[in-house]
């Protein structure tokens, strides 16, 4: 597809447009956040814990316009630093475990013959374990640290990306263009490089776009089970476990990074589903 | 013939899977390092006493035998010995399958009776306000943190309302609040899957000859729509088993329910990996079971389609 085609689907398409603006508005005012973080994240000032909001009213953003946690807190400090890690954490999975996947389903499509069937029972080992139970048995055994959180979903989702690719490169690989390829004499590695790899990159941009709001969710419901981002470094995910003593008492240590959380994977997943309808071969604008 | 053929094969493709899975459970306990003897033993044991121990559970073994004994094991129905209730991990998880097994059920059955109904009005009416109401509900269940929701529950019924218990199993008032904070992320998905299967379906020319030999409306996407748009939902059904297992580790923490799920985090905080290693086969098991099931009876539903 053209580029100028591609553009003007973009441009028509509400759902990727909400979901881009919205992403572009919440990444970029969590990567900024140093240049106004309005108290130190991590600084516990038991004098002030569990403050109730002030939405701003008290002195802007110098007050506790989210409140405060058990702790003592600043929520509205921990949500902006927590985006960040929770941002970080889904950035890094997706794209090293898409990275992991594509080289894995390139090389066993193309091939194919034993390779492609060891390296898809592999995958179908990995696959009969549901990613969740998967991830917090490795972490309990490796220990909860940032970077093996990171590594661990990553051994967890990379499998969905290599079927997708293997799927894809099966379906391109008998084309005309590619035994032509072949007949003129080109190596593998170019055909794959050249005619396989671009084919494949559509498929892999749109799976990818889908799965960094659910990989921001498997991160929550890890840092609520004591899997997930140790302390006291905060993360959405584990800032809303922070709150689950005082849902009576202090409910917007709840429901405050809860909606930040929600907006965040709900414009991934508008960014998602408007990729896959603009690059639909069966849409006709 | 052809189908029973096919069913054998792939019957040996998932023992296969679960030799693999297995593997993976007993290297991730025994590369992660812990002693299961040091903790079968308890802290007071003498070195000696351990090494006693170790002896007798084989542990000094080279790792290939100890895998063989594991899997021998296995095979007569033996996962191991947790020394944290001290007693076989057998019979804990009998103990504890049915509660996540009838949550999961019930959960599932939710989602059913919510998305089909959801998803085929949608689908018939695409671009109502139905259409609209049940796409903008699918789109939240899918954005919605599990966790969060579970406590947004227990928030609003529990604490403020007072209607339902927040925690336990004790009544069919305990089921509601778990049951449908699990059912809401499934049932969001397969009420999508739903209604593009009914668009799909009825765009077919077969409908619209039906249509035109003169069948009413609600026959046609009754009898011979719903049918056909009903079949990806099979095979969803069948791997959202697995799905609901996992979907289950987090709420049954929320809600206290006495299940795998709450018995797998604490076996994880006590280190007691005979028994995560055992809820890591077990939910394979399910999950590999149930994906074998669905598929052997899709061929008998859609006889279009055949193992390969």
């Amino acid at each position: 597809m053209k580029l100028d085609a591609i553009l003007r689907r973009m441009k028509k398409s509400k759902l990727f447009l909400i979901g881009l603006i919205g992403l572009i508005l919440i990444v970029g005012v969590c990567l900024l956040s140093p240049l106004f973080m309005p108290h130190d994240p991590n600084q516990a000032t038991l004098a002030k814990r569990l403050s109730e909001p002030d939405w701003f009213s008290g002195g802007g953003l110098g007050g506790n316009p989210f409140g405060t946690d058990p702790l003592g807190r600043d929520v509205l400090s921990r949500l902006l630093e927590g985006g960040r890690v929770s941002l970080l954490i889904s950035v890094s999975v997706v794209v090293i475990s898409s990275l992991i996947g594509t080289l894995v389903g390139l090389f066993a499509g193309y091939f194919g013959g034993v390779v492609d069937r060891l390296l898809m029972r592999i995958c179908d080992m990995l696959m009969a374990i549901p990613a969740l139970i998967l991830a917090i048995c490795v972490v309990a055994v490796l220990g909860t640290n940032l970077f093996n959180l990171i590594a661990t979903l990553c051994i967890a989702s990379w499998v969905t990306s290599a079927r997708l690719v293997r799927a894809t490169v099966l379906s391109i690989r008998g084309k005309e263009y590619v035994l032509a390829a072949r007949v003129m004499g080109m190596k593998n590695g170019t055909i794959i490089m050249k005619e396989v790899l671009p084919n494949t990159l559509t498929p892999i941009l749109i799976s990818c776009t889908q799965r960094f709001g659910s990989t921001i969710l498997v991160e929550a419901s890890m840092s609520y089970l004591g899997m997930g981002v140790p302390v006291p470094t905060p993360s959405w995910g584990n800032m809303i476990s922070d709150g689950r003593e005082y849902l009576a008492t202090a409910p917007w240590v709840v429901i405050i990074p809860g909606v930040a959380l929600m907006l965040t994977v709900l414009c991934f997943n508008f960014l998602g589903d408007g990729l896959r309808d603009i690059f639909d071969p069966k849409n006709t604008d | 013939m052809k189908n029973a053929k096919m069913i054998a094969g792939r019957l040996l493709s998932t023992i296969i899977v679960l030799l693999g899975v297995t593997l993976i459970a007993f290297l991730l306990v025994r590369l992660g390092g812990g002693d299961p003897a040091r903790m079968i033993a308890g802290d007071m044991a003498t070195p000696e006493e351990v090494e006693l121990l170790r002896e007798r559970m084989g542990l000094d073994q080279p790792y290939i035998l100890q895998y063989f004994t594991y899997v021998k094991g296995l095979l007569q129905g033996d996962l191991g010995y947790s020394w944290n209730y001290q007693m076989p991990v057998t019979t804990i998880i009998a103990n504890r399958l049915p509660q996540t097994a009838v949550l999961a059920v019930f959960a599932l059955l939710i989602a059913v009776v919510i998305a089909i109904p959801l998803g085929m009005i949608s689908g018939i009416k695409k671009g109502s306000a139905v259409d609209a109401f049940s796409m903008f509900f699918a789109i939240i269940g899918q954005s919605m943190s599990p966790v969060w929701m579970g406590l947004l529950a227990i928030m609003i019924f529990s604490v403020q309302l007072q209607w339902l218990p927040s925690q336990g199993m004790d009544g069919f008032k305990t089921w509601i609040l778990p049951g449908i904070c699990l059912a809401f992320q499934f049932s969001a998905m397969m009420t999508r899957l739903m209604r593009s299967g009914m668009i799909d379906v009825l765009q077919e020319d077969y409908i619209t000859a039906t249509r035109a030999r003169g069948i009413g409306k609600g026959k046609v996407y009754l009898k011979y729509a719903f049918k056909n748009a009903l079949l990806p939902i099979i095979t969803i059904l069948g791997t959202s088993f697995g799905t609901m297992m996992a979907g289950s580790m987090v709420i049954e923490n929320i809600f206290g329910w006495p299940g795998l799920g709450q018995l797998l985090v604490q076996a994880i905080n006590v280190r007691d990996y005979a028994l995560v290693q055992s809820i890591l086969l077990i939910s394979a098991l399910i999950f590999v079971v149930c994906n074998l099931v669905a598929d052997v009876v899709y061929t008998f539903v859609d006889p279009r389609i055949s193992f390969n």
